[in-house]
């Protein structure tokens, strides 16, 4: 027998004593860590009266850098324009460009001297925000490696002659001058103290003359923002902003419905009809500059004929891709250009779904009887797995044979790029407003990313990038890049599939907020309300 | 004492090659996998023209040899290098985040031991009692949860509904950090308590058979004095032992739990670095972790040797 010989007088206190020990041990850690927690609660605001003072966004997806020069990430670009200010920056709506640290300019008429005159604006140091920090700014950018210095090669010279003037020449004329300088990557950082300390000790605590000061910054975590004492604009109408990164889906949904966050980004698609249902909470769906397409890659022949190309134009049901990956929330696509911005051909209408026209264009091309391809996927992109079962289904229909391929995200650029590939998930987002950074990365050749890796190209087309790039005349403009759509349109060196949103979900309590086409949300801050809750 | 010395000395040796085939592995498996971090920081601007200008600038236009080499110089001399995707030094990221996956693993330990230890003791002086079928089914039910999901479980329960602890992030403060990771930690306790219970519960068993806990009682010392100084001192070695070998399995835990909970962790900061190809970042983060679960086998031997007389420092 295992069991100890016991005395029986004494076993059934024994008993009792090992077992309320046992509970005690147990509980004993909860106890002491909940009692430990009280002063950590909640990350909202609480307490009386009407408006909250605090605003809460979790984010999903980590700060990498608060180095505008640096920035590619979406979720560090964000934080960025609320830190610092550019020459200009975007509208609500992304369709032009206004002031901000300049707050007016003049334009030679040859076009090729820009002279901006700044107002009155400081770092949140107090320090005034001078022509020469722009200068500095503008030209480290530039010259930054590995970043947005392609967009300003027409630049000869930045130059301060007074404190309150910059002056930009250009080497020929420039049409998006103005949307590239009101690209975050221009952003204006104090010369002086950044290079007292060093680009790396300065961008761990930056200073800027945005709307916003960063006061803390846990990496990985959480930032915290104070309202720049020196703001020039509008008091915002609340004092603190917390921002904080939670890159699981299901746990940032769980923040909101607890209160923890006012708002968070990117809830999962799936759940957008069930979060809009719940009384307390509130979903956006803000217009984005984002394109989904399919890439075609002209090496592999059957995407060389036109023919084909205009069959899978037809083939796709994307009324169907709309619904299965975005639960509806997206338009069906049609130019390449993004939905509604500057240029946009709005005299394009998506192909229909026919599966006969397809089969009929199929049977005139050089494959009738179809082929056999593969479809690169990223793993764990719901929206992205989605449409690719649609479009398995749709061409399975006029007889070609897609293999769906799944590989991690990097891996699967990897894959795309470089010529090997066949068809392959894409996507699109603006970083201007303007459409001379589409145009350069998607029509030309020699833009450098072979027009989205389709090593198609089309003469005409190239031709009227170059030349919208030039031309001042904003009618010229218009017309040009209307013409370039329908070339691409025409030609479909890749399938355009649909212009997803951005998503957010928000708490009833809050009022006002609102994205960008091009994702910032800097300018809602300044007038958004956060009840208390 | 010699002997103890020499023990110590002859294990941290054998610590050096350890490392070093550590450090061949992480970076040639890391290499081996396609993706390029050039294209994680030029997004959808990647050109050959802009991504060759990163490799040079990341040195990764060089041979790989001469990369590992240049890695293994860093690495004698202190350094880490830089990360290829946050603008700071790969060491000072992993120092930034070590503390927060430290204190979890840490918590987690303990809460594990405070729930295996009793319930374990208990379980086998009960055995085949209501308690211990219990613990048997109980153990086997957290054993067979995955942690992510058995996270989200404890947010809606504790965190939603009875609101007694945040549904994620790691606070400021000693004291904040112990009430944002309870929830985390007794996510991976109560899966890493399963073995330990089991494990203490067997060798509970086992060790009341022996002979000596008989003749123990029959000198006329009471119960409470042999389970506590015969009984559970013999079986409770085993638990030191399996503590030090599913170590690893903690730190595996805390990569999947630091994501559901969103804490600022060496295990999200990994995660985040292969995907992005974050080269310095991966390699010094394995390393750190590696390590960290060497030098913890080797403590596990130091004290099992402490702890029992009569295994030897040979």
């Amino acid at each position: 027998m295992p069991d100890l010989p016991d005395t029986p007088t004494t076993s059934s206190r024994r008993a009792r004593r090992a077992r309320a020990l046992a509970l005690l041990l147990a509980l004993a850690a909860g106890a002491i860590a909940a009692g430990c927690g009280g002063g950590g609660g909640s990350t909202g605001a609480g307490g009386g009266g009407a408006k909250a003072d605090t605003l809460v966004i979790a984010n999903a997806v980590n700060v990498d850098t608060l180095d505008p020069a640096a920035n590619s990430v979406n979720e560090s670009i964000w934080m960025t324009q609320n830190i610092y200010e550019r020459l200009l920056q975007p509208n609500a709506n992304g369709t032009d460009v206004v002031p901000q640290l300049a707050k007016s300019w003049d334009i030679s008429d040859d076009g090729l001297t820009y002279t901006f005159h700044l107002g009155d604006h400081k770092f949140s140091d107090g320090t005034p925000v001078t022509a020469e920090d722009v200068r500095y700014s503008i030209e480290r950018s530039i010259h930054y490696e590995g970043g947005w210095g392609f967009l300003l090669e027409a630049v000869k010279s930045v130059e301060a002659p007074d404190p309150k003037t910059v002056v930009i020449t250009l080497s020929r004329p420039h049409a998006p001058l103005l949307a590239d300088l009101a690209m975050y990557a221009y952003a204006v950082v104090p010369e002086k103290l950044l290079k007292a300390q060093g680009a790396k000790t300065f961008f761990q605590k930056p200073i800027g003359s945005g709307e916003w000061a960063l006061t803390q910054w846990n990496k990985g975590s959480d930032l915290t923002f104070k309202v720049n004492p020196y703001w020039s604009g509008e008091k915002p109408n609340f004092s603190t902003l917390k921002i904080m990164i939670v890159p699981n889906d299901n746990s940032r949904v769980l923040l909101l419905q607890n209160k923890n966050a006012d708002i968070i980004e990117n809830p999962p698609g799936n759940l957008i009809n069930e979060l809009s249902a719940n009384p307390d909470l509130q979903t956006y769906l803000f217009p984005s500059t984002r394109v989904d397409f399919i890439q075609l890659d002209q090496h592999f022949p059957p995407f060389k004929d036109p023919k084909v190309r205009e069959a899978l134009n037809y083939a796709i049901d994307r009324n169907a891709i709309v619904k299965l990956a975005y639960s509806g929330h997206a338009t069906v696509g049609s130019s390449f250009m993004p939905y509604k911005m500057q240029y946009w051909n709005d005299s394009l209408k998506p192909y229909p779904y026919d599966p006969d026209k397809a089969k009929e264009l199929l049977s005139q091309s050089s494959y009738p009887n179809g082929f056999k391809t593969f479809l690169i996927e990223v793993a764990n992109d719901v929206a992205g797995n989605a449409t690719a079962v649609v479009i398995k289904s749709d061409l399975a229909k006029i007889g070609i044979d897609v293999d769906i391929r799944t590989y991690e995200l990097l891996t699967a650029y990897d894959k795309e790029d470089g010529g090997n590939s066949q068809m392959g998930q894409r996507y699109w987002t603006n970083d201007i407003i303007d459409p001379d950074e589409v145009t350069t990365f998607g029509v030309d050749p020699q833009g450098g990313a072979n027009a989205f890796s389709s090593y198609w190209g089309d003469p005409t087309a190239t031709k009227l990038v170059h030349q919208a790039r030039g031309e001042l005349d904003t009618t010229k403009r218009q017309q040009m890049y209307e013409q370039i759509q329908q070339i691409v349109y025409d030609q479909s060196p890749y399938l355009i599939l649909d212009y997803s949103p951005y998503r957010y979900a928000a708490g009833k309590w809050v009022h006002g907020f609102h994205a960008t086409p091009l994702g910032n949300y800097n300018l809602s801050l300044e007038t958004l309300t956060v009840d208390q809750h | 004492m010699t002997g103890r010395f020499g023990f110590l000395g002859r294990r941290v040796l054998q610590l050096i090659p350890v490392v070093v085939g550590i450090t061949i592995l992480v970076f040639f498996l890391l290499h081996l996998v396609p993706g390029d971090p050039a294209r994680q920081i030029l997004g959808q601007h990647y050109t050959p023209k802009a991504a060759a200008e990163i490799h040079h600038k990341l040195g990764l236009d060089q041979p790989l040899w001469t990369q590992y080499r240049i890695f293994m110089d860093r690495l004698v001399h202190g350094e880490l290098g830089d990360s290829v995707y946050y603008n700071q030094s790969a060491g000072s990221l992993i120092a930034e985040r070590l503390p927060a996956t430290l204190l979890l693993i840490a918590y987690a330990g303990v809460l594990a031991a405070l729930v295996s230890i009793p319930m374990g003791i208990i379980a086998a002086l009960r055995r085949g009692g209501i308690f211990d079928q219990a613990t048997r089914i109980g153990t086997l039910i957290t054993f067979a949860m995955p942690p992510f999901w058995f996270g989200i479980i404890l947010i809606l329960f504790f965190a939603l509904k009875l609101q007694l602890f945040p549904v994620s992030g790691y606070g400021h403060g000693f004291s904040d950090h112990l009430w944002h990771l309870f929830l985390p930690a007794l996510t991976i306790a109560l899966a890493f308590s399963t073995i330990l219970t089991r494990t203490l519960r067997a060798s509970m068993l086992s060790t009341m058979r022996m002979d000596f806990v008989d003749t123990a009682r029959i000198k006329g010392i009471s119960r409470t004095t042999v389970l506590m100084r015969h009984v559970v001192r013999n079986a409770i070695v085993s638990i030191v032992v399996v503590f030090g070998i599913n170590l690893a399995f903690l730190v595996g835990s805390t990569v999947i739990v630091e994501s559901v909970f969103s804490i600022p962790g060496l295990g999200q900061l990994l995660v985040a670095a292969v995907e992005s190809r974050d080269y310095p970042v991966v390699q010094g983060t394995t390393l750190v972790l590696a390590f960290f679960v060497v030098l913890v086998n080797l403590l596990t031997d130091v004290v099992h040797a402490a702890l029992d007389p009569r295994v030897s420092y040979e």
